[in-house]
């Protein structure tokens, strides 16, 4: 009986060591939280290893830039939010309110980010141009491909909620 | 017919009890421009009373309430200097120094994350923090309640805001963010000027149009893009940057709440509302002059890892380190800044204490 409890307290700890040097390597880079199936926490690791899609922006240089990152709806899909054959109906209703760690927030219509709906793919871009993103704007930023003003495209999101409009 | 009788008393009996019970606050509208929108919440377990905030402003004028007997709300934000002490730092109750500098305030209510660093969402918990916190007031908020109910004012105005002469913490905190909801700073020049009660002069109007303009070089358009964090009528975003106050931030700020290393030397936007008035500037109040801050921004940002983008060199359109503005533009900035003091707010008698010229 001892000798059983022993081991169970050594794998409680073992486990418990695993876990925290998992959430000290690899820290929550992206929260999904409000409609969603399970509140959802992301670290980098598992957002690289989704598939990758490109994005062209043209950034307040004037300039067309090439960024590399996910899709919007595959995150979304991660926490179990209503798009695709289900984004119909009330879901409609739904929005997306994006945040990024100096406070600024975007807001998108679910069916916006919906590749039912429109063929523009939003992505959580990573890399610009095959490189890093810069200090002040990664690791994870918004690229929102062919709008005028490049103001939803944010930096440093760490925080997607889904809601419904209640008014 | 006994029985219908027997329930009709019980009835009549349930409806006296709740009428008896029934706290009889009266419901209180705050009054406010429609510039300012309607982004707040009013937490549904403490509805605005006018009794609520009657009882808030005693608290808030309190010295009680510390550890000392000595220090209230009021001791840190005087109403006169816009809810602000003079201090770079202000001395708690075992004369130890605040680590930061007391923040003004004014439209609280639309504030949703308090404290230099964001850290309380809602007035009820930022309250709660200066009360217990050993080097502010230092007392728990039992201890508080207990003091408050042996004496004689308290109980009843508890009785009337609450529904209970019965003095917890919880009641003390609400009825203070409650008071202090209702502090809203809405009639400087610069509120006169957007309700077309006051012509600006043209160093004023030039403040304006250089405070909410991009500049572009290219275009010739001048500009100090102070909107871009300080954007709207409410002159703040909630938004946390750092504005280059030092390479090496000695003060991680907004990194240590969330722990992130990118937002080291972060701080919370503050309101520009009353800022003539609410020297020394910045979260440990290094600069004891408006020129300075404006100095600051227009020549002596230092770069750093996390420096807000907006404000590093040749920044996407917006501004490098080195804004370039004229002498003339930074006096007009000012003219500007000092448009945002609201004379009413600071003299208005609903904000006073209100143990002034009365024995407790």
């Amino acid at each position: 009986m001892k000798t059983r409890l022993f081991f169970l307290l050594l794998s409680t700890c073992l486990l418990t060591k695993a876990a925290w040097t998992q959430n000290k390597d690899n820290p929550v880079a992206l929260a999904i939280n409000g409609e969603v199936k399970a509140p959802t926490k992301i670290t980098a690791a598992e957002i690289l290893g989704m598939k990758q899609t490109p994005a062209m922006l043209k950034d307040r240089d004037g300039k067309e830039h090439t960024y590399t990152g996910v899709p919007i709806q595959d995150l979304l899909n991660k926490a179990g939010v209503t798009t695709g054959k289900q984004l119909h109906g009330e879901n409609l209703a739904k929005y997306l309110l994006v945040k990024c760690a100096d406070g600024y927030e975007v807001v998108f219509s679910l069916a916006e980010l919906d590749n039912e709906f429109t063929d523009r793919q939003v992505i959580l871009a990573h890399q610009v141009d095959g490189g890093p993103l810069p200090s002040g704007k990664g690791p994870f930023r918004l690229v929102v491909p062919g709008e005028k003003r490049p103001a939803r495209s944010c930096f440093q999101v760490v925080e997607m909620v889904v809601r419904f409009a209640k008014d | 017919m006994k029985r219908i009788k027997v329930i009709g008393t019980m009835v009549t009996l349930v409806c006296l009890a709740a009428w008896v019970e029934q706290p009889v606050a009266t419901p209180m509208q705050l009054q406010y421009p429609s510039y300012f929108g309607n982004r707040f919440d009013m937490p549904a377990n403490n509805p605005l009373t006018e009794e609520g905030v009657f009882l808030g402003r005693h608290l808030f004028y309190e010295p009680r309430l510390s550890a000392n007997g000595r220090i209230s709300c009021a001791s840190c934000h005087q109403q006169e200097k816009a809810f602000t002490d003079g201090l770079r730092f202000s001395l708690g109750v075992d004369g130890t120094s605040t680590p930061r500098n007391a923040m003004s305030l004014a439209n609280l209510l639309w504030v949703r994350n308090f404290f230099w660093d964001g850290r309380t969402k809602g007035l009820e918990a930022q309250a709660s923090i200066p009360l217990t916190d050993p080097h502010e007031m230092g007392q728990s908020p039992e201890r508080s309640a207990q003091l408050l109910q042996r004496t004689k004012v308290y109980p009843p105005l508890f009785a009337k805001a609450f529904g209970t002469p019965v003095i917890t913490g919880d009641l003390i905190v609400k009825a203070i963010a409650q008071f202090e909801r209702t502090l809203i700073s809405s009639n400087s020049k610069y509120d006169q000027y957007l309700r077309g009660e006051y012509q600006p002069g043209p160093s004023e109007l030039n403040g304006i149009q250089l405070f909410f303009t991009n500049p572009n070089r290219e275009k010739g358009i001048r500009g100090a893009a102070c909107g871009h964090c300080h954007g709207g009528p409410k002159t703040f975003l909630e938004l946390y940057h750092n504005n280059g106050l030092d390479s090496v931030p000695q003060d991680a700020g907004r990194a240590a709440i969330t722990g992130q290393s990118f937002d080291a030397g972060r701080f919370r936007v503050a309101t520009l509302r009353n800022i003539a008035l609410t020297a020394p500037y910045m979260h440990d109040g290094r600069f004891d002059k408006l020129d300075a801050v404006i100095d600051h921004y227009n020549e002596h940002i230092h770069s750093s890892s996390t420096l807000s983008v907006f404000l590093q060199q040749g920044a996407e359109g917006m501004r490098g380190n080195q804004l370039g503005l004229s002498a003339a533009e930074k006096k007009d900035l000012l003219a500007f800044l000092q448009m945002l003091t609201d004379s009413t707010f600071i003299s208005d008698q609903r904000f006073s204490d209100p143990f002034k010229n009365q024995s407790k």
